[in-house]
């Protein structure tokens, strides 16, 4: 036994080091039987007791992910062309949109930087030409001599930190919504990946997500204009002869297309209502260039954010026409907070503005009374209420909700402040909570028909080397566990999947010593001698094929996503392990087995 | 217990059939892929796939009819594990509540008195669909070109190298054939996403590890019998390990086939391919790894 004495201190430090990382989950499912057996206002009560504990217990068991516990995953992209427009401000030009469009599609088709891309495209339009005519910035250090290579550093920059921001912006807001142990991390330069556990309301989550929050009070359209260029919208459309490329001769005697999909309004400010189905069929209607010809100056149309009912009872959305001028923005919000009126009991968002916001707000107002302002969040007017008096101390509601959750998820958006540029998501999955579950279950017996069959199987075939191998394989497992919780990783589906496969693999390495010992065994050599050659010789091959299948779990564990992760973390973590189990662990027990009772340790 | 105690197969004279059996099916793989064509998941195609859990058993025939018309097309529909679980999946490009909103009311029309829950649902959008094959093609080459690098660097000769990819791209296209002929006929899943990539890997590794531990054999005999010549030597050494590359595929084998059987319905086709990976795996290391890095030598011992 001399010389083992490292060895088995190093069993014992791995295993203490392992038990120590799984305790805490140990001790909260305990927690979480206990609390089972309480009535629920004993649960809400023993929870408020000891929330430091659980809280603290949480944050360092082995998690599960959201395939298990049921949960919404998003990827986000965030839309830099939109933010690299409106870095350029009022400076834009159609040369410059241009060249972020096509550098955009660019970036998509060749998967190269869009900065990049965009910096090479605007210098092939015109190679003496220079950026910095868009983004002077004298707080960046951007004069107009700087070079379009440093535009290019300065927007990757401004990219990056419009990134951190966003992912900022997004915590706040999840904070503020209640999700427990959410994961929001970057991935990639322009990514944002959101793991949501639990979450029952998915719709509520991605306008939480997405919402720019860009928060607009603008003028409604002149009266009299406006109520003019809708009637010869009207009547344009009455005469319209729909391009048909068909001799139907049907299609000249058509009824108004605008009127097919849009009910005309009586107020001045309004072209019409139209069911949300509908509402694209009309925007291609009012976007063509003729039309775009007849609209007054500085005016635009846009849609109301919730429906009304109709006649009958469908829901109907209102066109309004609004003032292309913006003026004022969000950023003037100090404080947000739902309220409710006082008579109708609907809840309402009541906002206050800073000092500079309160001025300018005073001013729009106290020019405006008796016209209506709109208020209009990311593109949707919430409503357009008349002024009454002039407003001077900075305060400003938005009614027109659709209900107390929009107000608590509006308040939440303008407080969390707004993003520096559009989110959108490429990527959305859920699964329920009775899935995940079911999930666990079929997890968890897999691996304990897979163990009791490896197990058996070794025993019958090594006899009690196979018995070793099995005691290892034990401890493997609780290994590859602790390893997990050590790392922080997280439990998925196919990580099960690969524990299982590791029990599967794991008796390799023993295999190979074990047959190594009988074909020793069969050179004439005695049982210790078969034993060193055995573990000896069967060690390059035990090494080299681990290392290689190390590799490729690297490999999947750089490429893949979300569970495949975690598939790959349980198979290293599973070749770590096995590897320590097979050669220290049963060493060990072979030698004591040996050297103790001068008996024979048949391997079959 | 001692199964090929010592087993003196003869490796070599087998080979002629295996280059038979091996081509045809590579052929017929490839054939297979090139015609049918993979058919991708959700992972790598991009779309909406909802599963959806009703309290009784469904036709999917009648879902799929009902559905079709409010959907604007025609969506794919099977059933998911069990007679009252489905899996629906549509190109419908509305936003993702309106697309449940419409699949919910219709099959609550179909089935008034039949609950329903939505267990799982999944969007991803068509440009991450590409990124995903993008990243699922790179891992593959990546490992592909690290293994070659590695057993180069490990036995310090090219032929071994070619001999363990060789083997691998084999298991790989054999068991992408296999999925591509099998598709429709059998009761789950064999599309082709993120998971099933992480089982080919799998198989890579596993198939590779199978083929390591012969070439090690092969090595550390060349290095005892030295005036021995290079092909009874190899298959010396595949007699030498065959008993651990039986066992070892055995084990992994019952925990793939426990995995398939209890596993549950997402891990279905990640077993399935991993079952036949193991299968192929080992017949590879055995039959075609070593005999590839033999012709390789003796070719080059030649010239």
């Amino acid at each position: 036994m001399q010389g083992n004495g490292f060895k088995i201190g190093s069993i014992v430090a791995f295993l203490a080091i392992t038990l120590w990382y799984l305790l805490p989950t140990i001790q909260y499912s305990l927690e979480q039987n206990y609390m089972d057996d309480l009535s629920p206002s004993e649960t809400v009560q023993y929870k408020e007791e000891n929330k430091q504990k659980l809280e603290n217990l949480r944050s360092k068991i082995l998690s599960l992910g959201l395939d298990l516990q049921g949960g919404m995953h998003v990827t986000l992209e965030v839309g830099f062309p939109r933010l690299v427009k409106e870095l350029a401000g009022d400076n834009a030009d159609q040369l410059l949109d241009d060249v972020i469009d096509t550098a955009h599609e660019k970036s998509l088709q060749n998967n190269t930087d869009f900065i990049t891309e965009m910096v090479a495209e605007f210098e092939s339009r015109d190679p003496d030409a220079r950026l910095s005519r868009y983004y002077r910035n004298d707080a960046m250090d951007i004069t107009r001599r700087s070079s379009n290579d440093e535009i290019g550093t300065f927007l990757k920059k401004q990219r990056q930190s419009a990134l951190d921001r966003a992912i900022e912006i997004i915590r706040t807001r999840v904070d503020r919504y209640g999700v427990t142990e959410p994961s929001i991390v970057k991935q990639g330069s322009n990514r944002i990946v959101v793991e949501l556990p639990g979450v029952e309301d998915k719709e509520r989550v991605r306008n939480l997500l997405k919402g720019t929050a860009r928060l607009e009070f603008r003028l409604a359209a002149d009266a009299q204009e406006f109520r003019a260029f809708v009637n010869q919208l009207y009547d344009y459309y009455a005469s319209y002869e729909q391009p048909s490329d068909s001799s139907d001769s049907t299609t000249a005697n058509q009824l108004n297309p605008l009127q097919e999909v849009l009910v005309p309004a009586q107020s001045p400010y309004l072209v019409g209502y139209a069911t949300k189905e509908d509402t694209a069929k009309v925007m291609a209607l009012i976007k063509t260039e003729e039309v775009q010809r007849m609209m007054p100056r500085s005016t635009t149309v846009m849609w109301s954010a919730n429906p009304m009912p109709g006649q009958g009872g469908e829901d109907l959305y209102q066109l309004i026409g609004v003032r292309t001028q913006i003026e004022l923005t969000g950023d003037v919000i100090e404080a947000a907070s739902v309220q409710f009126d006082p008579t109708t009991n609907i809840p309402e968002v009541s906002m206050s503005m800073n000092s500079d916001g309160a001025r300018k707000w005073g001013r729009i107002t106290g020019a405006n009374i008796g016209k209506p302002v709109a208020i209009v969040l990311d593109g949707f007017v919430f409503s357009y209420p008349n002024v009454q008096t002039k407003i001077a101390n900075g305060r400003s509601s938005i009614t027109g909700l659709d209900g107390v959750e929009e107000a608590d998820d509006l308040v939440n958006i303008l407080l969390s402040g707004a993003l520096p540029a559009p989110l959108n998501i490429l990527e959305e999955r859920t699964v329920g909570a009775t899935l995940g579950a079911e999930s666990i279950q079929a997890g968890l017996n897999s691996i304990l028909v897979g163990l009791g069959i490896v197990a058996i199987f070794m025993i019958v075939y090594y006899k009690v080397g196979g018995a070793i191998a099995d005691l290892a394989l034990l401890l493997n497992i609780i290994f590859i566990l602790g390893i997990l919780a050590a790392f922080k990783a997280t439990l998925t589906l196919p990580g099960i999947a690969g524990i299982v496969l590791t029990i599967g693999m794991a008796v390799d390495a023993n295999v190979l010593i074990f047959d190594r010992i009988r074909e020793e065994q069969r050179t004439g050599k005695t049982l210790k001698a078969a034993i060193e050659a055995g573990y000896g010789n069967a060690m390059s091959a035990i090494v080299d094929s681990n290392v290689t299948t190390f590799f490729v779990a690297i490999i999947l564990f750089s490429f893949g996503v979300g569970p495949i992760k975690g598939f790959a973390v349980t198979l290293m973590a599973g070749i770590v392990a096995s590897l320590f189990s097979a050669i220290v662990i049963t060493r060990i027990l072979v030698d004591y087995l040996t050297h103790n009772k001068q008996k024979s340790v048949s391997f079959g | 217990m001692r199964w090929f105690e010592t087993p003196n197969f003869n490796f070599t004279e087998a080979r002629k059939f295996s280059y038979i059996l091996s081509g045809t099916l590579f052929i017929i793989s490839l054939i297979a892929i090139f015609t049918q064509g993979l058919e991708y998941g959700i992972d790598f195609k991009g779309g909406k796939e909802f599963v959806l859990a009703f309290e009784q058993p469904v036709n999917v025939v009648e879902l799929r009819d009902n559905l079709s018309e409010p959907l604007g097309s025609t969506p794919e529909l099977k059933l998911y594990g069990t007679d009252h679980e489905v899996l629906i999946r549509t190109e419908n490009e509305e936003a993702m509540a309106s697309v449940q909103q419409i699949i919910l009311s219709t099959v609550q029309k179909v089935y008034p008195n039949n609950p329903v829950r939505v267990d799982k649902t999944d969007v991803v959008g068509p440009r991450f669909a590409d990124d995903l094959k993008m990243g699922a093609l790179q891992s593959v080459i990546y490992a592909i070109v690290i293994i070659f690098i590695f057993i180069l660097i490990r036995f310090r000769n090219w032929t071994f190298s070619a001999g363990a990819v060789a083997a691998l791209i084999h298991d790989v296209v054999i068991v992408l054939g296999i999925f591509t002929i099998l598709g429709d006929h059998v009761p789950f899943s064999l599309q082709i996403d993120q998971t099933i990539i992480a089982a080919f890997l799998t198989i890579v590794g596993y198939s590779l590890n199978d083929t390591v531990v012969v070439f090690d054999r092969i090595r550390e005999n060349s290095n005892v019998h030295k005036g021995m010549d290079f092909v009874p030597m190899v298959n010396k050494s595949l007699n030498d390990t065959l008993s651990r590359t039986v066992i070892t595929s055995l084990t992994t084998l019952f925990v793939v086939i426990v995995l398939f059987i209890f596993g549950g319905e997402v891990l279905k086709g990640f077993s399935f391919a991993l079952l036949l990976g193991i299968v192929f795996g080992t017949y590879s290391s055995l039959f075609i790894a070593s005999a590839l890095v033999e012709e390789l030598e003796v070719r080059t011992k030649k010239s």
